[in-house]
């Protein structure tokens, strides 16, 4: 029985006992004062009756008038006087007055008094005894009157204490199903702390397991802090702290092969010119904080437009990846800009041309990185601070221009949209679910993502396109009844109105709801905690699953996200590609998994080339995979 | 309805209080009909009782009265009577109760009545029909007397109080008077008007069922004097 429950039945039979028990005490003693009091009247009036009667003449006309006397003038039920024998010499009866009282009261509460005796003296012999009762159904009428008004102010009093008790059950169940609901959050593994109540025994309780989720948020900050330092350490350039080359590359091949907003974008070249003589004149100390220095200088122009990475591909050479970024004589103005500053701020006169490329989805990555590299070797030989623009690979643009664009999307996507099926399978093969990059029509043909989707970006039809793509995900369930992963874009989540239609349509669809998993990268959910906060707010009460893809260089922040109760984390490709030959990957990823399990959250692994990755994945305790070498080994199922 | 239960109740006011109330209540569901009267007397109460008040002459002549219960408790009815009307009549000097209680009327007990030697005709009677009582005398029989009694040939009546026994209700009582040392019929005796009688039925059993604590056991003088006399050991058991 629930805590609320019990206290309403407590002041219940508080209430029931305290009106019981007024009422019989009332009553009863009641009772036996009238009974008392009628007991005396009947005694004496008795008394006094017989005295006057052995006073009087005995005739029987005299007898009789005494008799009728005192019972016309008085209230009796019964004044009779009997012969020493036990005839009857006189007797008045009267009727029981009692009408407004019910049957079944008096019943219950039934008065009793013996009769008043008393005997006539006819001189020294008895005459007879004188037998009186009095009229007391009036008791009964002020008994039941008494009752009644006993009954309405327990009534009274009934309500009040029920309106004091609501008040205080509410008092006490706002706090409490706060505490109810944070002990099924850790329940569920989500730590979260909610704000400690005034009732002091609750306060204590909420006390102590805020204590226990900041202690958890603070084991989890630590472990993910010591995975992180490894991951920096397989992944990141010791001096300067940018990615190095092999991670810069790989990170620059999967936004090159992504079918997302990423698939387009800008990458620039930036050379510390003369790097031997700097190290010669300076020595490498303070070559390595120039270094140091520089590299900031870009990650934080990067950071400015937009979540840009850089990378050191080798002693001298930095290269920015700004995805998103294809205006390049804007990006050239501002990098310039950067770059002067740089040279003006520092100590050294150093020379920093650089060189800038556009990208998009489809492009060679070693053709991309030879043509930045022949076009900032023309910019330092001409002069120290040149940027220019390297020609990119002849691509053929579906579309000339925005307004095109605009148009051939809008169309396509009035026309519908078509989800692509890539599995994503546990450790027994079988189905986690299905990941649906969306494609469309355009040019005649089916396009994938990483086509348009920088496009619909850049006309920021996002949330347009997010609402097609979930209304294609439904309608799929409800066709195969299988589990969707979808990815919204961080556009649409921020997008109030979009929230609320994919809460209307889940709503409307609690079956769909429990087979659609939605997933926003890493970035962006750390980018725009609060609207991703609000997502998982709105969603998951719904059954849908929320995720993360591209996890990695921020899985530090996981102890921030473990209250929100993420259903999974896609671990970025950066950290699977290669797992089964490099051991030092392997344990970030078995930590990493580790730290999801006890968080409930499962771990899938991103881009899996192979069977052997895959293999290596599962044993360090990954519940899922996903990626090319899954693709191929499918069970046919279509 | 069942009787109530006042165990939950602590306070001793209260509690005497309700077990007032519970006793009253449980006089009401008796009906207060006619009980039995265990009226038997405690021979050592007595003692103590008339020891204390009146010390060990009292105590002598309460030994003589309990001689006489045991002497008369065999004898035939009239030799009770006589017994009984004598030993009082012999024993206890007769005075006004302003004389020995300082009281205009007070209703002695027949142990304050032998302890002081002396008493006026109610504490005579009172202390002739409690003895006859004890003498398994039926109370039906005896009747407490108001008469209006005229000293001798004079024409000066005086209130006065004689102790009747009737054989049948309706029957000439024998009477058991101070002023005249023998038992006569009640219509011989000229000098005595009777006015009322009464006896200790109802009230008597009244007050021997009830407890002290009850309100009304103190209204009346009769019952005033059965409370007393419980207090000094004539009447014990419930």
């Amino acid at each position: 029985m629930s805590l609320i429950k019990q206290l309403w039945l407590i002041v219940a039979a508080l209430l029931l006992l305290a009106f019981g028990g007024s009422l019989f005490i009332g009553v009863t003693a009641s009772r036996a004062y009238i009974e008392q009091e009628v007991l005396i009247k009947n005694a004496d009036n008795a008394s006094a009756l017989a005295l006057t009667m052995s006073q009087m003449p005995k005739d029987p006309v005299t007898l009789e008038l005494l008799v009728s006397a005192q019972f016309d003038t008085g209230h009796y039920r019964r004044v009779e006087l009997r012969s020493p024998k036990g005839e009857i010499i006189e007797q008045r009866l009267g009727g029981d007055a009692i009408r407004d009282v019910p049957a079944w009261f008096v019943d219950l509460v039934h008065i009793e008094v013996p009769p008043g005796r008393a005997v006539v003296q006819d001189g020294w012999r008895q005459l007879g005894t004188l037998v009186l009762e009095s009229q007391h159904s009036f008791a009964y009428r002020s008994l039941w009157r008494s009752t009644l008004s006993l009954v309405g102010w327990f009534g009274l009093a009934a309500v009040i204490s029920l309106l004091l008790t609501w008040w205080i059950v509410r008092q006490i169940r706002r706090p409490l199903s706060a505490v109810v609901e944070q002990a099924q959050h850790i329940g569920q593994r989500r730590f979260t702390t909610v704000p400690a109540p005034r009732t002091r025994e609750l306060r204590e309780v909420v006390e102590a397991m805020n204590r226990l989720s900041a202690a958890v948020g603070n084991m989890l900050g630590e472990e993910s802090q010591k995975l992180d330092r490894l991951r920096q350490q397989l992944q990141h350039d010791p001096v300067t702290g940018v990615l190095n080359r092999e991670a810069f590359l790989s990170q620059l091949q999967i936004h090159l092969d992504s079918q997302d907003a990423r698939a387009s974008g800008a990458l620039a070249l930036v050379r510390l010119a003369h790097l031997v003589e700097i190290n010669e004149r300076l020595g490498r100390a303070e070559t390595d904080a120039l270094l140091h220095e520089m590299a900031h200088g870009l990650e934080q122009f990067g950071q400015a437009h937009g979540g840009g990475i850089v990378g050191r591909l080798n002693g001298s050479d930095f290269v920015l990846l700004l995805p998103g970024k294809i205006d390049l004589g804007q990006l050239r103005h501002d990098l310039g800009r950067r770059l002067a500053a740089m040279r003006e701020r520092g100590r050294t006169p150093v020379g920093l041309p650089g060189a800038l490329i556009d990208y998009a989805q489809g492009d060679q990555r070693s053709m991309l990185l030879a043509s930045l590299d022949g076009t900032l070797s023309a910019a330092e030989t001409r002069s120290d601070e040149g940027l220019m623009i390297a020609e990119g690979p002849q691509r053929r643009s579906l579309f000339t221009s925005h307004d095109e664009w605009r148009y051939a999307l809008q169309v396509a996507m009035a026309k519908g949209i078509y989800l692509a099926h890539y599995p994503v399978l546990d450790a027994t093969g079988e189905l986690l679910h299905i990941e649906c990059p969306s494609r469309l029509r355009l040019a005649g043909e089916w396009q994938p993502a990483g086509v348009f989707i920088p496009w619909i970006s850049r006309l920021g039809l996002d949330s347009q396109l997010d609402l097609v793509v979930i209304d294609e995900a439904i309608r799929d369930i409800t066709h195969r009844g299988k589990p969707l992963g979808i990815n919204l874009s961080v556009a649409s989540i921020q997008d109030a109105h979009f929230v609320i239609e994919l809460q209307s349509r889940l709503k409307a669809r609690p079956d769909v709801a429990k087979l659609l998993w939605l997933e926003i990268p890493e970035a962006m959910a750390i980018h725009d905690l609060a609207s991703f906060r609000s997502l998982c707010r709105a969603l998951q009460p719904l059954g849908c699953r929320i995720g993360l893809e591209h996890v990695g260089a921020s899985f530090t922040r996981i102890a921030d996200l473990q209250d929100l109760g993420l259903a999974y984390l896609k671990l970025d490709r950066t950290l699977v590609r290669g797992i089964d030959r490099v051991a030092e990957q392997q344990t970030i990823l078995r930590g990493m998994a580790t730290l999801c399990h006890s968080l409930g959250i499962l771990a899938i692994g991103e881009g899996v080339e192979n069977r052997e990755e895959a293999r290596v994945l599962f044993e360090l305790g990954l519940d899922g995979a996903t990626g090319p070498g899954i693709r191929q080994h499918e069970k046919p199922a279509d | 309805m069942s009787p109530p239960s006042y165990r939950t109740l602590d306070s001793p006011v209260r509690r005497r209080f309700l077990a007032g109330l519970g006793s009253l209540w449980l006089l009401a569901g008796l009906g207060l009909g006619p009980s039995p009267v265990a009226a038997s007397l405690s021979p050592q109460q007595l003692r103590r009782s008339m020891q204390a008040e009146y010390g060990a002459q009292g105590v002598a002549v309460l030994e003589e009265w309990f001689a006489l219960l045991d002497r008369l408790r065999p004898a035939d009815l009239e030799a009770r009577l006589r017994g009984v009307n004598d030993f009082f009549n012999r024993r206890i000097r007769w005075l006004e109760d302003i004389a020995i209680w300082r009281q205009e009327d007070y209703w002695a007990t027949p142990l304050e009545t032998l302890g002081r030697g002396e008493g006026d005709c109610e504490d005579f009677t009172i202390a002739k029909y409690v003895t006859l009582k004890e003498l398994d005398v039926s109370e039906e029989e005896l009747r407490l007397i108001y008469v209006r009694a005229r000293i001798g040939r004079s024409s000066i009546t005086q209130a006065h109080m004689v102790l009747g026994y009737y054989e049948t209700p309706g029957a000439d009582p024998l009477v058991l008077d101070n002023l005249v040392p023998s038992i006569t019929r009640g219509s011989r005796r000229t000098d005595l008007d009777p006015l009322f009688s009464f006896n200790g039925r109802g009230l008597w059993a009244a007050g021997s069922s009830q407890s002290r604590a009850d309100p009304v056991a103190r209204l009346s003088r009769w019952r005033r004097v059965i409370d007393r006399m419980r207090q000094q050991g004539f009447i014990q058991g419930e």
